[in-house]
This record gives C-alpha cells, sequence and structure tokens, in this order.
C-alpha cells in the first residue's frame, strides 16, 4: 500500500518460476539480474512506482514452439520470446458506472508476477491466440500457474502493426488492451488489421497513431482509449530496496533437470508414435489427458486403440458429465487391461463398450465385471452352432422366407442368437456358421 | 559520461611497454575485449546539459511557479554538477557492477503472512467505500 516504513523483500519462489519458465521457453538467463523502479501515477500504484525489471531482466532471447489447430489450418510455427521479466502487481482499477469516481482494490498490489514478450513474429490473430494458448499450456506443465485468463491469472496486451509488402520497416504500433480470453485476442487482432488496412487503401495510413485501444466484446472492435503522444519516460534506476539477483549453475542445473516434458516434446513424441496431428493435438494440449494417455500406454495398451477410446468414448463421456480426466472413475490401468481384453478376444468389443459406461461412472476392474457379469465370449463352433440351431428350429417361417430369398432375415437370426447367448457369441463365428446353417450346409 | 565515452571510442590501448615483454620497437597492442556496452537506464546527463525543470516537475506532478523554476533550476543544476565529479574516475580496467550492495539475498518464503491491524491499514485510507478505496476518475496513465 505505499505505507512509509515499509520494504519489499524479494519472494523466492518467483525467482524459481522464472527460471523454470525461461528455460521452457528456451531463454538465455541471466545469471546476475537486478530490479528497477519503473515510476508513474495511478491510482492502482500506492508507491507510484512499481518494481520491474528494465534492462537486465532473467531471461532473453528464446522462443517457443507450436502447431496451429487444424480447424485452422494446422502448421508448425515459431515465435520467438524478446525476454521474461519479474516484475510486482499493481492492484485493480474499477470504474464507476456513472464515471465520476473510480474504485481500487489493492488485494494483488505487490504480488509477484513474470512478464513475458514475444517478437512480434505474428501474423494472423489465431496465430497470437495460439501463442497466449501455449504460454498457458506451458505454465499449466511447469506448475507455475494455472493461466486462466478468466480469473486474471493470465492477461495479454497486444500490439499491431501492419505494413505494406516489401517494405521492411515495421509500421506504426496500436497497443490493444481488454483481451480477455482467447478468442478476444484472434478477433481483435484481425480487427485491428483490418481497420489499419481500411485506412491505407484509403489513403490515410497517417490516421494510424501510437496509441491504447480498448477491445469492446459486445461491439466486437476496437476503439481509442487515449493517444500517446510520445513515449512515457518512466525515469527507470535501480530499485534500492531490493537485492540482486544471483542464479548459480547448480540451481539452474537442479531446475533443469526437474523439468517435466513440456508440450511441445509431448507432441513430437506422439507423432513419433505414428498418432495423426489431430490425436497428437488433443491427447498432448490438455495435461491431464497426456497423462492419462501415457499412464494407459505404460500399462501395456496398444497406442492407437488408447487414443481411440480416450478421444471417443471417454472423451464424449467427460463432456456428457462436465467431468474432467482426473475425475473418471476408471484408471488408465483398467483402460489398459479393457483394451487387451477386448483385443485377445475374451470379451467382445460391444460388450467392451457396455462395461465401459460402468467402469467410468463407478469403478471397479474388467476382471472383475467379466467375471460378475459372466461377459467372456462364446467362440467355440459348437457351443455357437448349438445356439444357432435353437434358434432355427424356433423360427421355421422366418427360415422359409430367408431360403425363399429373403436373404436380409439373416440379421434377424443373427440377432436372435446374439440375444440367447447374452450379446457374448463372437459375432464373426456367428455369422460365418449361421450362413453355413442358413443354407443348409450342415 | 566522459570515460565512458573514451571505452566505447577506443578498442584497444596502446602500451608500449619497456618491459621484458617486447622491445621498444615492437610495441605491443593492448586489446580490450572485456568491454560491455550497456544501454543506459536513464537519461543521462553530461554536465553540461542543464535540467529541463519545467519537464521534471511536470513528471514528478509537483507545480513549480515561474520564479520557482528561475530559482530552483540553477540549485538543481549544482546538483547534478557535483555528482559530475564521478565522470573525472577512470573506469578502464572497471567491470560494470550491476548493483552497489554487496550482501548476499535477502528472500523471502512463498508463505502468506497475516497482518495484524488491518483495521489501522483501512482507517488510514482517507476515502474507504467497502471494500474498495474511492478515487478520482483518471483514464490516463501519464
Amino acid at each position: 500500500m505505499g505505507l512509509p516504513g515499509a520494504l519489499p523483500v524479494l519472494n523466492s519462489k518467483v525467482i524459481e518460476f522464472a527460471v523454470k519458465l525461461g528455460l521452457a521457453l528456451n531463454c538465455k538467463l541471466s545469471l546476475n539480474s537486478k530490479f528497477d523502479r519503473k515510476q508513474y501515477f495511478y491510482p492502482d500504484l500506492p508507491k507510484g512506482y512499481q518494481i520491474s525489471q528494465f534492462d537486465i531482466p532473467i531471461a532473453t532471447g528464446g522462443y517457443v514452439d507450436l502447431d496451429l489447430p487444424l480447424e485452422f489450418g494446422g502448421g508448425h510455427r515459431k515465435f520467438g520470446i524478446t525476454r521474461v521479466h519479474i516484475e510486482e502487481d499493481a492492484g485493480k482499477l474499477l470504474h464507476s458506472g456513472n464515471g465520476d469516481y473510480s474504485q481500487v482494490d489493492l488485494n494483488r498490489a505487490g504480488v509477484p508476477l513474470l512478464e513475458i514478450v514475444s517478437e512480434p513474429d505474428m501474423r494472423t490473430g489465431i496465430e497470437a491466440a495460439e501463442y497466449a494458448a501455449e504460454l498457458q499450456r506451458v505454465v499449466r506443465y511447469l506448475g507455475i500457474s494455472n493461466g486462466n485468463m478468466q480469473e486474471g491469472s493470465l492477461r495479454c496486451d497486444v500490439n499491431v502493426s501492419i505494413r505494406p509488402v516489401g517494405q521492411s520497416e515495421f509500421g506504426t504500433k496500436v497497443e490493444i488492451k481488454n483481451l480477455n480470453s482467447f478468442s478476444s485476442i484472434n478477433r481483435a487482432i484481425d480487427f485491428e488489421i483490418s481497420r489499419q488496412a481500411l485506412l491505407h487503401s484509403q489513403g490515410q495510413s497517417d490516421q494510424i497513431v501510437q496509441e491504447t485501444r480498448l477491445w469492446e466484446e459486445g461491439a466486437q472492435k476496437t476503439v481509442t482509449m487515449r493517444k500517446k503522444e510520445g513515449l512515457s519516460d518512466y525515469r527507470y534506476f535501480p530499485e534500492p530496496d531490493l537485492p540482486e539477483v544471483i542464479l548459480t549453475p547448480e540451481y539452474v542445473d537442479s531446475i533443469s533437470n526437474s523439468l517435466p516434458e513440456l508440450p511441445e516434446a509431448k507432441r513430437r513424441r506422439y507423432e513419433k508414435m505414428g498418432l495423426s496431428m489431430q490425436d497428437v493435438l488433443f491427447l498432448a494440449n490438455d495435461m491431464n489427458v497426456a497423462e492419462y494417455f501415457d499412464a494407459t500406454l505404460s500399462s501395456g495398451a496398444d497406442i492407437k486403440l488408447a487414443a481411440n477410446w480416450i478421444m471417443g468414448d471417454i472423451a464424449a463421456y467427460m463432456k456428457n458429465e462436465k467431468l474432467s480426466i482426473n475425475d473418471i472413475k476408471l484408471t488408465p490401468q483398467e483402460l489398459a487391461e479393457l483394451i487387451a481384453s477386448i483385443k485377445s478376444g475374451t470379451i467382445s468389443g460391444k460388450i467392451g463398450k457396455e462395461i465401459l459406461s460402468e467402469l467410468l461412472a463407478k469403478g471397479g476392474t474388467v476382471k472383475g465385471l467379466i467375471e460378475e457379469k459372466d461377459l467372456i465370449q462364446i467362440a467355440d463352433p459348437v457351443e455357437i452352432g448349438k445356439m444357432i440351431d435353437k434358434v432355427i428350429s424356433e423360427n421355421p417361417k422366418q427360415l422359409e422366407q430367408y431360403r425363399g430369398g429373403k436373404t436380409k432375415l439373416q440379421g434377424f437370426f443373427a440377432g436372435q442368437v446374439m440375444k440367447l447367448s447374452k450379446g457374448k457369441a463372437n459375432p464373426g463365428l456367428l455369422n460365418k456358421i449361421l450362413l453355413e446353417k442358413l443354407n443348409g450346409q450342415s | 559520461m566522459g570515460s565512458r565515452a573514451l571505452l566505447m571510442l577506443t578498442n584497444f590501448n596502446f602500451k608500449a611497454t619497456v618491459s621484458s615483454f617486447g622491445s621498444a620497437s615492437n610495441p605491443f597492442f593492448l586489446i580490450k575485449n572485456n568491454l560491455r556496452i550497456r544501454n543506459f537506464s536513464t537519461k543521462t546527463r553530461s554536465s553540461l546539459q542543464p535540467p529541463d525543470l519545467p519537464g521534471l516537475a511536470e513528471t514528478a506532478r509537483i507545480s513549480l511557479a515561474p520564479n520557482e523554476v528561475e530559482e530552483f533550476a540553477p540549485k538543481i543544476g549544482q546538483v547534478i554538477d557535483w555528482f559530475g565529479q564521478l565522470q573525472a574516475v577512470d573506469l578502464d580496467n572497471v567491470e560494470p557492477a550491476i548493483r552497489a550492495d554487496t550482501e548476499g539475498d535477502n528472500l523471502r518464503e512463498d508463505v502468506p503472512q497475516t497482518f495484524e491491524n488491518k483495521e489501522a491499514l483501512i482507517a488510514s485510507v482517507p476515502s474507504y467505500e467497502e471494500p474498495y478505496i474511492k478515487v478520482p476518475k483518471v483514464l490516463n496513465k501519464e
């Protein structure tokens, strides 16, 4: 709150998180960095300055790899990261409805945060939105933030400029604030590109000035907030109340060795396993889904089958019940068991789907359910033959119709045998023997 | 800054030596390869440039009458010149320091600590509209 006599003390965790993030974003870490005072007046900044890192940030010169979603054309992108630095948060400023006063909430003032600045490498709204989504993925994988834009755990401002094809200098850049979701990042940027392009085409490119605009979600457009007359003079000087941040190589190495497999590495590994890009993106984008998938594989499941079950029936269940994969009762080990049971022919695919719903909702083991409900597939030709004989003998009229030419009735007989076997008959065998018997060959 | 400008202009120091390393006819060049050209964090002022007092007052949100500007400008200029004495120091062999302190790190654990006297904090707010601090509407940052 800027109370006289109160001094800041550096939070050790933010250094750890900064190093994790810097490494995950392939940056060069500054083993020695310092803090600076960024001085300006605003109601949400009680001290009149914000403690930040100006000329020697903790990490510089990195990049992030990502794959664009297939519905937007797909493709691999690599975007540069200019820097990552530590700074303190300001309070929250709310403007009242009737306009003659504002309200300040200082609860988050002074809380440390990490600012990530990208190189101007993105060319469309979707590229920028995916970049933001990848940052969210990375901080979640690292466990340093939940990255929720709605909660303000991840905030984003963008700067947009355009230039005529062939011109190497960048055009005038415009800042856009009030972006609260990935989709608003996408739409605001595309809008702003069009707005600037229109001015260019009308010969009014000088109307594009360096300013800050607000994205209006309702109207789906950017509007002027304030015009920047020149760059602000923040009068940076080294923060005297905080010590130098010194990273030892041992500290950095220990953090480096503790990093989990990051999204990009996971995507490339899944790709090498032979999964399609669509599968790769679905499985790797959510850390929990990836973990579940990896656990299923390490229990011995077939890669493609595991992917299909997770992306198909299990995803549908989660969507229906509004559950995350951590909430379902089916464990990865049991999923692997289910896949193996079907693959080995112990149970049929149809039965497998049936017990899946029970396993998802109530848990339990595959083996247990098979035993409890007597679900083992009947694959003995003799036994199947007996059942077929019974059904045929009980339905002479249909047999006559079949032999008279209504071959579609095979389905009727097959259904009856299935019913008799309580769904356990092996479908392939059933139909083979059924056909033989119907045609009078046995 | 005078001495830094000197460092930037010359990439090597030519030292003629009479030691045993080289003969008098073969002077050797001492090449400085540990130069760090840094961007300065504040506007550098040479002692020749007078301070822009109206500009400073504006950014510091301090109102000055014209006579005050006239009175204070030379005084502030004197303070700057007083610091300008540092320009006489020879920094040729000095690695730029990031900070001036020698103490180790003073860090805190990432554990919340309750402040016992929140009432006093809130009581010190001149215009409180629970749970917010009421302030005049300001849209522009500087």
